[in-house]
């Protein structure tokens, strides 16, 4: 045992320190923020969502009422306006999401191939990032300059329309708002880009060397690697999404807060809610792109390896045969 | 250019020398020719997309140029036929602009400058020691990204509600609720805008800095905090620039718990044009005559919205470089 930990000791060439104390007073402003700001407060409020929650006298006055019809719960569910922002919600994210991956994935693809005046591409397709706040992007979604494209009169979209609407609805609010869906490819893009170029261009040469099309190569190589940037970008747009500032959702919590139905406990159970949904958004982006793909492990039997080899060998004879021939 | 066109009379010559010229051109080059085509497609492709990028800029840049008549008449697209700059001098008007732009100018720079700084010191510790907890820790600091505003805002504003009415502050005495304190102190601990990406930046940079500096640092005898300022901070002086820049942007693009806490005490470039409607009628037809009064018109709104934008252009072409090379070098991409 002594011997393991001296061997442990000398092998383990740590490239950091180990002095916890420094680190801890390093680390203390943000831990008590973090403490204060993000932990107490997101407890606070799930626990808050099961009360009637009414200010008298500066103070807040707390009366238990799950019991009652659902509680917040229930009021919620019957909200006029919440549950149908939810599914909107839902529904952007849905179509938003995949699209922006596709789309940035796309243009970091065509930005990676080394021609020339990328750079400055890029710029354009960054600048977005810079100036997209909330007032911003109202203004111009408001006043039309989002939308593009004439598809209201298309023949497909027409006969999406009448064989399912909530489809064509979806499809239509991307098309509508397809600038502001590009606008957010900005940080995507740079990513992918940086994944893509991380790849090393040894393995393209072997590709080729073994015959791969550029575009097995795409779909063998690429896209496998860049998988885990993918989640990544999934995670970064969903939650830009959500604090879009157009969000109706964060409208209508902060709306019920100061009415007097709903108070801070409606508001609270809201929130808690929407925040749910955001982490179950959060979960299928992982179950779809964020798991390490398992790499699979052929056994061969000996007769098996022999009768592979033995083809090896004569493809390797055919081919120098041709050589010879040429 | 020259080069160009000859290379271009070369070929021309090459296809006109004998029957079937073109074919045999595109047999002998035909990887040059079918590279060159699907460049072209690339290039268009690209451009395209950019001008769906810009569109709403380039629409916005020219409407707020336009005068009313040109705004209803269906022959002006693009270029108005008459240049107005009246419409800024209106929108500046509407958002208070002597104001708004030095708060915005003011209350980013301190919440950046905060940010960054205690970005720094965490980012510090968690690349460079190993503590107890310290993965938990870690963990914990990047899944608070994905945690949805509202459900903290709720009892921060409570809190802060509390904590002010205990100290006597209320927001007409310049403290308190309607000031910038609730964002300010929650910047000092860490948890300002995007807080957990701007620590991740600097943790992703730290690491990179070879240990063979902290060794010599500390074989001459260098005190932690010493190890901190004379190497880390002085090597990574371009990482600390772009953790400003993009703090800087986020809080000036911050609208939502800028509203919660600032309401209308403060004005700023966000909540003013956010409002631009309900301010127009009182603020834009201040100093005219009696029944002179304008008539609210989208140039003014697009001319407010080009007014509140160009520091932030200002700021990207003249950081540009690090705003890109800042999310690429320093990796969010999380390995």
């Amino acid at each position: 045992m002594a011997k393991k930990d001296m061997v442990k000791t000398l092998t383990n060439v740590s490239t950091i320190e180990n002095q916890n104390k420094i680190a801890y007073l390093f680390i203390l402003p943000w831990l008590l923020g973090f403490l204060a700001f993000v932990i107490y407060p997101f407890f606070q409020t799930i626990y808050n969502s099961a009360f009637q929650i009414t200010s008298a006298a500066n103070t807040l006055v707390y009366e238990f009422n799950l019991n009652v019809n659902g509680g917040n719960f229930g009021t919620a569910f019957r909200n006029l306006y919440f549950f149908p922002q939810l599914l909107d919600f839902i529904v952007m994210e849905a179509t938003y999401v995949p699209t922006i991956i596709i789309v940035a994935f796309i243009l970091a693809l065509l930005l990676n191939t080394g021609n020339k005046g990328q750079s400055a591409f890029r710029v354009i397709y960054f600048f977005p990032v810079i100036i997209m706040s909330g007032p911003v992007a109202g203004i111009l979604r408001y006043n039309g300059a989002g939308s593009l494209f004439d598809y209201m009169n298309n023949i497909i979209f027409k006969m999406l329309v009448s064989y399912s609407p909530r489809f064509a609805s979806a499809l239509s609010d991307l098309f509508a708002n397809f600038t502001m869906v590009l606008w957010f490819t900005g940080i995507p893009i740079i990513l992918f880009i940086n994944a893509l170029q991380k790849i090393n261009t040894n393995l393209y040469e072997a590709a080729k060397i073994d015959g791969a099309s550029s575009w097995q190569i795409l779909w063998k190589i690429k896209v496998p690697i860049v998988k885990s940037t993918g989640f990544i970008v999934s995670i970064f747009t969903i939650v830009q999404i959500g604090t879009y500032s157009l969000n109706p959702i964060y409208n209508t919590i902060k709306g019920s807060i100061y009415s007097t139905a709903g108070g801070i406990g409606l508001a609270s159970t809201f929130a808690f809610i929407y925040t749910l949904v955001v982490f179950s958004l959060v979960g299928i982006a992982f179950l779809l792109l964020g798991r390490e793909p398992k790499s699979k492990v052929i056994h061969l039997s000996s007769i098996q390896r022999a009768s592979l080899e033995a083809v090896h060998l004569k493809r390797q004879s055919v081919n120098k045969g041709k050589v010879n021939e040429s | 250019m020259k080069s160009l066109i000859l290379k271009l009379k070369n070929v021309l010559q090459f296809i006109k020398q004998k029957e079937g010229g073109l074919k045999e051109y595109y047999r002998t080059h035909k990887v040059k020719i079918n590279r060159l085509i699907s460049r072209i497609f690339v290039y268009v492709f690209l451009i395209t997309i950019a001008y769906v990028f810009v569109y709403p800029i380039m629409k916005m840049i020219s409407i707020s140029f336009m005068s009313s008549t040109d705004l209803v008449n269906p022959e002006v697209i693009w270029l108005p036929k008459k240049f107005t700059f009246s419409n800024y001098a209106v929108a500046w008007k509407v958002l208070k602009g002597q104001v708004s732009l030095f708060n915005s100018i003011k209350y980013s720079t301190l919440l950046a400058v905060l940010q960054t700084v205690i970005s720094a010191i965490t980012g510090f510790a968690f690349a460079r020691y190993e503590f107890k907890g310290k993965k938990v820790l870690y963990t914990v600091l990047l899944m608070s990204f994905i945690i949805p505003i509202p459900i903290l805002l709720i009892t921060q504003y409570n809190m802060f509600s509390n904590f002010y009415t205990q100290l006597g502050w209320f927001g007409n005495s310049g403290r308190g609720l309607g000031t910038y304190d609730s964002q300010i102190i929650m910047a000092l601990f860490g948890q300002g805008v995007n807080s957990a990406i701007l620590i991740l930046i600097f943790v992703n940079f730290f690491k990179m800095i070879p240990n063979d500096l902290y060794e010599a640092g500390k074989i001459d005898g260098a005190t932690p905090l010493q190890l901190f300022w004379h190497i880390t901070i002085k090597l990574s002086l371009s990482t600390i620039v772009v953790v400003f820049l993009f703090s800087f942007v986020w809080n000036w693009n911050e609208a939502y718990v800028t509203d919660f806490f600032v309401g209308d005490g403060i004005e700023l470039f966000t909540n003013q044009l956010g409002k631009f409607d309900s301010l127009f009628p009182s603020r834009a037809s201040e100093g005219r005559t009696e029944g002179d009064a304008l008539q609210l018109v989208e140039s003014f709104k697009m001319a407010a919205t080009v007014i509140s934008i160009i520091p932030l252009l200002i700021l990207y072409f003249v950081g540009q470089k690090s705003f890109v090379e800042g999310i690429e070098k320093t990796g969010i991409t999380g390995e």
